[in-house]
């Protein structure tokens, strides 16, 4: 197995006295298929957030390919290649389809891109392959507020295809997908993992989890509580009885 | 007469200037700032004694207005845009109120109370011109500018920034550095107003650079639509011939003419806002719920 790309140690976050992640470990891995799984509230997002820099974490490390990313802007952990979606997707809604993807492409701040009229041709192949990957390319002059439910899904993992990021993380992007939507993006994410991309992926939906993920990690409360492939994890009748809310039965 | 429409178009290539520099932070980039006429001040200002103390030529002044006004923006934006949405608006009030402060005091920069008198007017390598033209050619000039860099990234990244900051974050886009250079533009942008208005009127004091000044060119804005070209332009216009159209109305008494504007201007904002939100140029979609 290759090296892990990313690497987290013991990130804790607390919220007053509610510890929302309380040492948690991690990693990711080109090619893999991480799940995080478990009840509501169990610290997924948070994870999320203080990988990607929007929360600030209270101990740990993450090493991005050996280097740290605590305490960076979530810009410039994303410009390093770690891309995330969002549960409430966040699309730029008043842009079109095409300037959603185009977006994701550019990032510098100032009035020009760098790297001349070969750079915007390169921007430009991304996005319209991102368009075409997600099939959204017949929608591309659409605003994103117009779109129905699955395409604007699928639009929010167009933009992270535009990135170009090599680490991608998922905050439930099957929720509420009907099933032909779920196969496309199931392909989709299959094709991204044969091409070396490491994902985190936060789901509800244990049938996406079991057919996508390589390896579960269960959070409950802040912490991993177990750590393995899909199989073993989700046939835990105790891990089963916290996910479903009987903690008496997990006890 | 002729007189009168010169001067009521000079004025409105001004407003024009200072509603469209605004769409750019309100519009494109979603800042929401009531303190655009400090900056249509500080340029003003600034132009004066350009004129004044060094050469009345139009476009030194202009450039040196734009360049105090975009300078003193970025000192005075960067720890306001720390803070987001309302936070920012009550920020930016309080930047306007301390703003009128400071220049009823700085007596020496502008005046004082009694602001500066005998400002030259415009000239262009020497020779004296109407106000109207160098208006006009600014306003193309910052309406094209504008009209290019919000078809570019740099008003993607804006809009992307205006509809999901945190999205857009999370793309790589560095939205401090972003907002503080949309911001700098505007508010080079009110600069160069305020060089012309000072040329124009040949005297400024604090009353022109209030909070109610603000709320004007913000009201140009949003009446005539957010995040569109055009729109804070027939925003401007409307709200610059109102009072002038209604001192022709024989039936109001010239006593009552402010009142009535008052209850006009509440009147069409209300409207506007239950039936085009975005503004009457701008996209009747925006601004309405979606299921």
């Amino acid at each position: 197995m290759s090296e892990p790309l990313l690497v987290c140690e013991g990130l804790s976050r607390s919220f007053g006295g509610v510890k929302a992640v309380a040492g948690v470990s991690l990693s990711l891995t080109a090619g893999m298929v991480t799940a995080l799984v478990g009840p509501n509230g169990a610290g997924k997002t948070t994870c999320f957030n203080l990988i990607t820099g929007n929360l600030r974490a209270d101990a740990g490390s993450a090493l991005l390919r050996g280097q740290s990313i605590m305490g960076l802007k979530p810009h410039r952990v994303a410009r390093m290649g770690v891309a995330r979606s969002f549960q409430d997707l966040r699309l730029f809604t008043h842009m079109s389809v095409r300037d959603n993807v185009r977006a994701a492409t550019e990032t510098s701040a100032w009035f020009w891109q760098p790297g001349g009229a070969a750079a915007r041709k390169a921007r430009e192949a991304a996005a319209e392959e991102a368009l075409a990957r997600t099939g959204l390319t017949a929608l591309a002059e659409a605003r994103a507020i117009d779109l129905a439910y699955a395409e604007r899904k699928f639009l929010s993992m167009a933009r992270i295809l535009a990135a170009r990021a090599d680490i991608w993380l998922l905050d439930e992007p099957a929720s509420g997908l009907d099933l032909s939507s779920r196969r496309r993006f199931g392909e989709l994410l299959k094709e991204a993992r044969r091409q070396g991309v490491a994902i985190c992926l936060i789901e509800h939906n244990l049938d996406v989890v079991t057919e996508l993920a390589d390896r579960i990690a269960f959070l409950d409360q802040g912490q991993v509580l177990a750590e393995g492939d899909p199989q073993t994890i989700l046939r835990d009748p105790k891990l089963a009885a916290i996910y479903f809310g009987d903690r008496e039965d997990a006890a | 007469m002729i007189a009168y429409f010169t001067n009521l178009a000079s004025l409105g290539a001004i407003f024009c200037i200072l509603a469209a520099t605004l769409n750019v932070a309100v519009g494109y980039a979603g800042i929401f700032s009531v303190a655009h006429a400090v900056f249509f001040g500080l340029g003003a200002y600034a132009g004066a004694q350009v004129s004044l103390l060094l050469i009345p030529d139009a476009l030194v002044a202009m450039v040196v207005a734009a360049l105090v006004a975009g300078a003193l923006s970025l000192c005075l934006a960067l720890p306001a845009l720390r803070v987001r949405g309302e936070y920012f608006v009550a920020a930016s009030l309080g930047l306007q109120m301390m703003a009128v402060t400071l220049f009823s005091e700085a007596k020496t920069l502008t005046g004082g109370i009694g602001g500066l008198t005998g400002i030259p007017r415009p000239h262009i390598l020497g020779v004296e011109v109407s106000t109207l033209p160098v208006a006009l050619a600014a306003l193309a000039l910052i309406l094209l500018a504008t009209a290019l860099l919000m078809r570019g990234s740099f008003g993607r990244t804006l809009q992307a920034i205006r509809d999901g900051e945190s999205a857009a974050e999370a793309l790589g886009k560095n939205v401090a550095a972003a907002k503080a250079l949309a911001v700098a533009f505007a508010c080079a942008g009110a600069g160069v107003a305020g060089a012309l208005f000072a040329m124009h009127m040949q005297f400024v004091n604090v009353e022109s650079f209030n909070l109610d000044q603000s709320v004007l060119i913000m009201a140009m804005v949003i009446i005539g639509g957010t995040g569109t070209l055009w729109g804070p332009l027939v925003g401007a216009v409307i709200l610059l011939s109102l009072p002038a159209g209604l001192a022709f109305m024989p039936f109001i008494p010239s006593t009552e003419v402010g009142a009535v504007q008052q209850i006009i201007y509440g009147l069409a904002m209300t409207l506007l806002m239950v039936f085009r939100p975005a503004g009457l140029v701008g996209d009747l979609s925006r601004g309405k719920s979606h299921a």
